[in-house]
C-alpha cells in the first residue's frame, strides 16, 4: 500500500468515525445511569505492550531491475505505555517501544550464480506521543494519531554477496558507529503515527486491548551527504496487544 | 456539551488531520537520466549529465575518494552546456573538460572514452591513475632489455622463453612467459625464475594448439610448474626441484588480466589456501551504499605442495591489477618477500562488459560497450581506421564508455590498496641508467642477493 493510500485511509477513518464517536460520547456523558464500574475512573495509566510488525522500506529502484525489495518484512515490537486521560473520551498516550524496521532484498543474477538475498534487521527505539479518542464503556474503541521520535539502535545483515571469487555468505552486525556509517546513516527517526484499537476494561482498573498502528517516517534514513541522494524511508505497521493499569 | 468543549475537540481532531496531510517525503531523482548503459546522449550537456550520474551512482571508491563529486558537477556542467552553444568545440577543450572532471579519482583502473560527433570520429580518453607513473609507461622495451640482461648473466644455467617480446607493429608487449635457472650461493644450489607478461596464462594453456602460444608460453610454464595444463604445481617442475633453493616471480610491467590465473599460477606457490584481503561492491545508488566485506581467498590447487623455500615477488610501479593481487598473496606467505617498487594501485577487480556490470550491479563499467571493444582493437586497427569506424557508427550521437572497478579490495588489515599499491618489503627503485648503460638490473640483483643471503 502506498503512503498516499495510508494517509487517505487514516483521514477517511477520522472523518467517518468522528461524528459517531462524538455522538456516542455525548450520549454517555448525558446518561448518568451508565455503569460507572465498567469505566476507568482514574486519570493516569501505565502498562506494557507487544506485538508483531511489518516494515515497508520505501526506496526508488529506478532502472535496477536485478534488485527487488520484498514489501512488508516482519519484525517485532514491545515496550511500555503511559496514559493520561483528562476526560474519559480523551487520552494522551506516551509509549516507549523497541521496534524492528526490517527489509528483505533480492538480487537476481542469472549469469553469476543466481540468487543473492539480503535481510537487514534494524532495531529502533521509538517514542510515540498520540492523542487518543475513546468511545464506549466496557468495550472501548480507540482512534489515535500523533508524532513519534526515535533512534536507530542496531542493524544486522545476513545474506550472500558477489565477490571476486565465489559468492560468500555474510551474517554481520553493522557498526553504526563506524566512520562510514556516521557519514551515511541518519540514526534519528521522526514521523507520524496513527491507528485504531479495541480494549476491554476489567475491575475498573485493568484494561486489555489490541491495536493496529502505523509509523510513517518522514526522516530519510540517510544523512544528506550527497546531492543526488536516493531517499529511503520506513513505514511500519504494528499489530500489538497491551495490558494497562489505571491509577 | 459546552461551546468550550466542542471547540477543544475540533482543535484536537483538526490537528490530527493536518498532521496526516502534511506528511512529507522527498521525491527520488535517481532516475532523472535513466540507465547510463542505455541512454542515448544527443548533446554535450546530456553526455556530461549521464557520465556524472553514472559515476555518482556506480563508482565503487566513494568511501575513500577525496574528490568532491558535487563540486565537479557545479564546475563542469556550465562548461559542457557552453559547448552546445558554441559553433566549434576544439578537441583540446573537450579533452581538458573531461580531464578536469576525472582528475584525481582514486580508481586506477578508471579509463573513460568520450566521443564528440562532428569531429571525424575523434574522441577524448581519460586515465587519471596514469599520472602516478614514476617512470615511463611500460611499452615492452624495458621487458626486452631486462630479459637481455638476464640472458647475458654468467650464472645463468638455463633459459626458456620466446625472444620476440615486442610486436613490431605496435611496440606493445606480446604475451609470453619466461623461465630461467640460475646458480645459487653454494655449489649445486639453484634459483628458479619465472616471468610472464600478463595474466592470460590459463588462456594460453587452454589454447595450446595456437602455434604462437605454444612457442611463446607453454614451454616456460612447463619448465617451472611441471605442467602446462593450468592445473597448478606438480613435482616435476623446477619450482619443486630439491636443488632449487629460492624462487623469483617477476611481476614487473605485468598489467594484470584474468583472475582465473591466480589460483593455479600464484596460489599453488603456497601450501594452503590464502586469505588475500576483503572485497565489497556498491549496494545502492548512494555513494556510500556498500555490501558487507567478503573474504577474498585464493585457492591452492596444487597436486603437489611446493616445498617451503623463499619466494620473491619482483614488482614495480607498472605491476597492476592481478599482479597486485599476486603480490598481496606472496607478501602474506611466511616465506614470501616483495622486492622492488610499490605497485600501481589498481587492485579493484572488474567485469569489463557494461551490459553485465552496471545493469546488474551498482558498480562497474558503464556506457556503450561497442565503443570500448573498438577502442580495444586500436592497436591492431590503426588510428585512421579507428576514426573511420567511430565516425561511421557515432556520427550523430555522443556515446561514452567508462571502464571502472566493480570491486573495492583492501588487504588483510583492511588497508586500502587502490591508488596506494602494495608496498614492497625491500624497496629497490627502477634504475634506467644502470639497466641500459651498465647492463645491470638492480631490482633483479637485489632479489638474487636476498635469496642467496636470506636478507
Amino acid at each position: 500500500m502506498k503512503k498516499q493510500h495510508l494517509s487517505a485511509l487514516l483521514l477517511a477513518s477520522f472523518l467517518l468515525l468522528m461524528p459517531l464517536a462524538l455522538q456516542a460520547q455525548e450520549t454517555a456523558s448525558a446518561d448518568q445511569e451508565a455503569p460507572a464500574a465498567t469505566q476507568p475512573s482514574k486519570h493516569f495509566s501505565f502498562g506494557v505492550l507487544g506485538g508483531l510488525d511489518r516494515n515497508y522500506h520505501i526506496i526508488d529502484m529506478s532502472y535496477m531491475d536485478a534488485y527487488s525489495y520484498t514489501p512488508f518484512a516482519p519484525g517485532k515490537s514491545y515496550g511500555l505505555q503511559l496514559g493520561y486521560s483528562p476526560w474519559k473520551w480523551l487520552t494522551f498516550r506516551l509509549d516507549g517501544v523497541m521496534l524492528d524496521k526490517n527489509y528483505y532484498r533480492d538480487h537476481t543474477l542469472t549469469n553469476y550464480g543466481g540468487f543473492y538475498p539480503d535481510t537487514t534487521t534494524n532495531q529502533y527505539l521509538n517514542v510515540p506521543l498520540v492523542i487518543m479518542l475513546n468511545v464506549g464503556n466496557t468495550v472501548r474503541l480507540h482512534l489515535f494519531g500523533g508524532v513519534y521520535g526515535g533512534y536507530w539502535l542496531s542493524s544486522h545483515r545476513k545474506g550472500r554477496t558477489m565477490a571476486v571469487f565465489g559468492s560468500p555468505e555474510y551474517d554481520v552486525d553493522v557498526d553504526l558507529d563506524s566512520p562510514l556509517s556516521q557519514r551515511r546513516d541518519n540514526r534519528k527517526d521522526f514521523g507520524y503515527t496513527y491507528g485504531a484499537g479495541l480494549s476491554a476494561i476489567f475491575a475498573k482498573m485493568i484494561e486489555l486491548g489490541v491495536e493496529i498502528r502505523w509509523y510513517y517516517g518522514i526522516y530519510d534514513i540517510q544523512k544528506e551527504y550527497m546531492t543526488n541522494l536516493n531517499p529511503r524511508y520506513n513505514t511500519t505497521m504494528v499489530l500489538q496487544a497491551g495490558l494497562n493499569f489505571w491509577l | 456539551m459546552t461551546m468550550k468543549t466542542h471547540l477543544f475537540r475540533t482543535v484536537v481532531f483538526s490537528s490530527l488531520i493536518l498532521l496526516t496531510l502534511s506528511a512529507c517525503r522527498k521525491e527520488s531523482t535517481v532516475d532523472k537520466f535513466d540507465n547510463p548503459n542505455s541512454r542515448t546522449c544527443t548533446s554535450y550537456a546530456i553526455q556530461f549529465e549521464t557520465v556524472w550520474q553514472g559515476m555518482d551512482q556506480g563508482y565503487v571508491f566513494w568511501a575513500d575518494d577525496t574528490v568532491d563529486w558535487d563540486e565537479r558537477y557545479r564546475t563542469f556542467k556550465p562548461v559542457f552546456e557552453a559547448f552546445d552553444t558554441m559553433p566549434y568545440v576544439s578537441m583540446a577543450a573537450y579533452q581538458a573538460a573531461y580531464d578536469g572532471l576525472f582528475q584525481g579519482l582514486l580508481d586506477h583502473h578508471l579509463m573513460g572514452i568520450f566521443f564528440a560527433p562532428g569531429k571525424n570520429g575523434r574522441f577524448a580518453v581519460v586515465n587519471p591513475g596514469s599520472n602516478d607513473y614514476s617512470h615511463p609507461t611500460y611499452s615492452g622495451a624495458e621487458l626486452e632489455r631486462e630479459l637481455q640482461v638476464l640472458r647475458s648473466r654468467a650464472d645463468l644455467i638455463d633459459y626458456v622463453g620466446f625472444d620476440a617480446t615486442i610486436d613490431p607493429n605496435t611496440s606493445m608487449s606480446l604475451p609470453g612467459t619466461y623461465f630461467a635457472l640460475l646458480k645459487g650461493k653454494r655449489a649445486g644450489e639453484k634459483i628458479a625464475y619465472f616471468r610472464f607478461t600478463d595474466f592470460s596464462l590459463s588462456n594460453m594453456c587452454y589454447n595450446r594448439y595456437n602455434l604462437y602460444y605454444k612457442i611463446s608460453a607453454l614451454a616456460p610454464i612447463k619448465a617451472f610448474y611441471g605442467t602446462d595444463d593450468a592445473s597448478g604445481m606438480t613435482p616435476y617442475g623446477y619450482a619443486n626441484d630439491e636443488s632449487v633453493v629460492g624462487i623469483i616471480i617477476d611481476l614487473r610491467g605485468n598489467p594484470g588480466g584474468k583472475t582465473d590465473d591466480l589460483a593455479p599460477f600464484i596460489g599453488s606457490l603456497s601450501q594452503s589456501i590464502n586469505l588475500v584481503g576483503y572485497t565489497r561492491v556498491k549496494d545502492g545508488f548512494g555513494r556510500l551504499d556498500y555490501s558487507p566485506w567478503a573474504e577474498y581467498w585464493v585457492n591452492c590447487p596444487s597436486r603437489h605442495l611446493l616445498q617451503p623455500k623463499p619466494i620473491v615477488a619482483l614488482v614495480d610501479i607498472n605491476s597492476g591489477s592481478c599482479a597486485e593481487l599476486s603480490t598481496l598473496l606472496i607478501k602474506g606467505l611466511p616465506n614470501g618477500t616483495v622486492i622492488g617498487e610499490r605497485t600501481y594501485g589498481a587492485a579493484g577487480a572488474l567485469l569489463s562488459n557494461s551490459n553485465y556490470s552496471h545493469d546488474l550491479f551498482y558498480s562497474g563499467c558503464m556506457g556503450t560497450q561497442e565503443l570500448y571493444e573498438d577502442y580495444g582493437n586500436y592497436a591492431y586497427l590503426g588510428y585512421p581506421e579507428l576514426l573511420r569506424i567511430f565516425n561511421s557508427q557515432y556520427h550523430n550521437v555522443f556515446p561514452f564508455y567508462i571502464y571502472t572497478s566493480t570491486f573495492n579490495l583492501v588487504d588483510k588489515d583492511f588497508n586500502q590498496v587502490e591508488g596506494v599499491g602494495v608496498q614492497p618489503d625491500i624497496e629497490v627503485l627502477y634504475n634506467r641508467n644502470r639497466l641500459w648503460n651498465d647492463n645491470v638490473d638492480v631490482q633483479f640483483e637485489r632479489a638474487i642477493s636476498f635469496i642467496k643471503n636470506g636478507r
